[in-house]
């Protein structure tokens, strides 16, 4: 019997075909928006944890200034940084390079200034940081290359893809001189184009990367922003992250004025940003799917009135109270239904339309969209009980007599 | 031996509060058995169709007993009620009701799906169906594509699908041309010979010949009953057909009330003036009801 609801609610929507979409449309934009900026976060998260810490993520330890009070202040972006109080000195992350367990340490350093190549200027980000910053952050440098540790005192630069294309106006400007505050720099080197762009760490893509020891020779006011380091292999990565913790204290005489994250408390902090503006969307979509199912149930008390006749001859023809009742009842969940896969595909196209316009590259997962459809499904249930109970109890005379 | 399908009890039924209440039904106490083809006849407002309803299961007393199949049904609840209509009632109506949605074939069949027979059955008993109808060859046409005669027939299928004991017709060719109207007639008169209990309200006096039983009712009460012979017009209904020939066709539209003016039985009844008068009032007010 179900399957003889589903097929007369199909034929029914048939019929009333764009009478039927104005119904789903509440559905589609609460399915739609939900799907959209879940996946947003997904994409994000993905992007994020497959960057940072190369090939043994595990083994990641991050530290930033400013002591960590509330995980949910700490932005995903290192530069935002900037603005928390307590700083980390260049002793501090070096000291932390001799711990035992600690294989790799990269800093990013911000240094204030402006690059200038041929009268044309550039104002993205100018880090100084160690050689193993490629390996930190998985970036691949697709002409030239980066420094290493011999030739880090040299003034080596190496730029990302917007760098090249904006200030040099050109794919490979390996060798071409430019200044930074006076000082000659050469580029070295030039990214691969960092596909996740602005949500990373390090948008690499508008950054001109020095060697630290040589910005630090030329007199460059270098602030840390954030340290990237990495424990060994073969190491404990949380005893190793306590032993950079009390170094660091140490050297800022028992203050607490930064924090150490390890690649799990990291990520989560991300996660919380994104877990709030999933909690916001929930809110809208909440909204959305309210009125998408006041929307059905309006279509559904019309629709029974409409059809009271048709109620009257299916009663007389022996039709049950619950079997009519089920009828209007599939009929009100397979508009939610519709209106869920028709979301999901439109969250479809503006998941393309938004990895094309920007670097995100949001992730529809099966998950949300089974959710998705589930709550569309109990948004049909709901909406759909009361105008069903209404065709139910319809008296079979009074409904025959109906001329309609 | 004669045994009774349906056995009716002093059954009433009342619409209405207060002064505005009306009498549909008036204590009737009937004995249909089976296999019987009985014609009801009334003025409109009479109370045939209520009566119809109630034995149909779509309207409940107000008061008294009655029995379908020698079950006590006036109490049933709507569960049961469903289920007595799919299973021992098959409806025909002066507009056919078929649902304009579906084929002719699933409209048939679609009592058959409430019973939760399979599809492949379902369509096989429906198609068994139409052949007996002479519909056959319009399985697949919807009910917009067809005559009202084959609608009728259609509808006629529809009510035979179930295999009920009692059809209900209510003015089955009421929207019908004569021709129409006469297939539908032998139609009902096939199903009557096969065994089946058949009750149809008419205002036609001439449909008077394929039944074997003529019930005529006034202010919801039988007033009249008597057995006939199948293909004769009883002497009282001839008379009356007459009498209509002879008067203008403004006056045919009242046809039955005129017949009904010729009995002299009409006050068989033997009701009291001041509830003649009551009954009388409440008979104009279904009549605009009707409306």
């Amino acid at each position: 019997m179900t399957l003889e609801y589903f097929k007369m609610a199909v034929a029914s929507v048939r019929r009333a075909r764009f009478r039927s979409l104005l119904t789903m449309f509440g559905i589609i934009v609460g399915v739609s928006s939900v799907v959209t900026i879940v996946s947003l976060g997904e994409g994000v998260r993905q992007q994020i944890s497959t960057q940072i810490g190369g090939e043994s993520q595990e083994q990641l330890i991050v530290v930033k200034p400013g002591k960590q009070t509330d995980q949910r202040l700490i932005s995903l972006d290192a530069f935002t940084a900037l603005s928390q109080s307590g700083s980390i000195s260049n002793k501090d992350w070096q000291d932390t390079g001799r711990i035992e367990g600690v294989s790799s340490v990269v800093p990013v350093g911000v240094i204030s200034g402006v690059a200038t190549y041929e009268n044309k200027e550039y104002s993205g980000n100018i880090i100084a940081t160690t050689a193993d910053f490629p390996e930190m952050f998985s970036q691949n440098v697709e002409f030239g290359a980066f420094f290493d540790e011999d030739n880090s005192k040299q003034n080596y630069a190496v730029v990302g893809r917007d760098v090249a294309e904006t200030l040099f106006e050109e794919n490979n400007p390996v060798g071409r001189p430019f200044t930074i505050r006076g000082v000659e720099y050469r580029v070295n080197g030039v990214f691969e184009l960092q596909e996740s762009g602005t949500f990373s760490a390090v948008n690499v893509n508008n950054s001109i990367v020095l060697p630290h020891e040589a910005a630090q020779a030329n007199g460059s006011t270098i602030q840390v922003v954030q340290v990237f380091l990495k424990a060994s292999e073969d190491s404990d990565v949380n005893k190793v992250a306590g032993d950079v913790f009390n170094k660091i204290k140490a050297n800022h005489a028992g203050q607490v004025d930064f924090s150490v994250l390890t690649e799990e408390e990291a990520l989560q902090s991300t996660n919380e940003v994104f877990y709030q503006l999933t909690v916001f969307t929930a809110g809208v979509a909440f909204i959305s799917f309210i009125v998408g199912g006041i929307g059905i149930m309006n279509i559904m008390f019309a629709t029974v009135s409409e059809r009271t006749r048709e109620i009257g001859i299916r009663k007389a023809i022996g039709a049950t109270n619950v079997q009519i009742l089920g009828q209007f009842l599939v009929e009100a969940m397979v508009l939610s239904v519709l209106g869920a896969l028709l979301g999901i595909v439109v969250s479809f196209a503006a998941n393309a339309l938004i990895r094309i316009s920007t670097d995100l590259q949001p992730v529809i997962t099966v998950e949300i969209a089974i959710a998705a459809c589930t709550i569309s499904v109990a948004t049909g249930v709901v909406s759909g009980l009361l105008p069903a109970f209404k065709a139910a109890r319809k008296d079979p005379i009074t409904a025959l007599r109906r001329d309609v | 031996m004669k045994m009774p399908i349906i056995e009716i009890n002093e059954l009433s039924k009342l619409y209405g509060f207060g002064d505005a209440t009306t009498v549909a039904l008036d204590d009737v106490t009937l004995n249909i058995n089976k296999g019987e083809f009985i014609a009801v006849m009334g003025p409109s407002g009479s109370g045939k169709t209520t009566l119809m309803n109630m034995i149909g299961l779509l309207d409940r007393p107000t008061s008294g007993d009655y029995k379908i199949n020698g079950r006590k049904v006036a109490r049933f609840s709507e569960y049961r009620r469903a289920r007595q209509r799919r299973e021992n009632i098959g409806f025909i109506f002066q507009s056919f009701n078929l649902l304009p949605n579906l084929t002719v074939i699933e409209n048939v069949a679609a009592p058959l799906s409430y019973k939760g027979v399979r599809q492949a059955k379902r369509l096989k008993l429906a198609a068994q169906m139409l052949e007996q109808v002479g519909l056959r060859d319009r399985d697949s046409y919807y009910p917009a594509q067809l005559s009202g005669g084959q609608l009728q027939r259609a509808a006629i299928a529809r009510a035979l699908v179930n295999n009920p004991s009692i059809i209900i017709a209510d003015e089955p060719t009421g929207n019908l041309d004569s021709v129409s109207a006469r297939v539908v007639m032998e139609l009902l008169s096939e199903i009557h010979k096969m065994g089946n209990t058949v009750l149809m309200v008419t205002h036609n006096p001439s449909l008077t010949r394929y039944a074997d039983r003529i019930i005529y009712m006034l202010d919801g009460a039988v007033v009249y009953d008597e057995a006939s012979t199948v293909g004769e017009i009883p002497a009282r209904v001839q008379r009356a057909v007459e009498a209509l020939r002879k008067s203008d066709d403004d006056e045919k539209l009242a046809n039955v009330s005129a017949m009904m003016e010729m009995m002299p039985e009409k006050h068989l009844g033997g009701s009291s003036p001041a509830e003649k008068s009551k009954l009388k009032k409440s008979k104009k007010k279904r009549g605009k009801k009707k409306k």
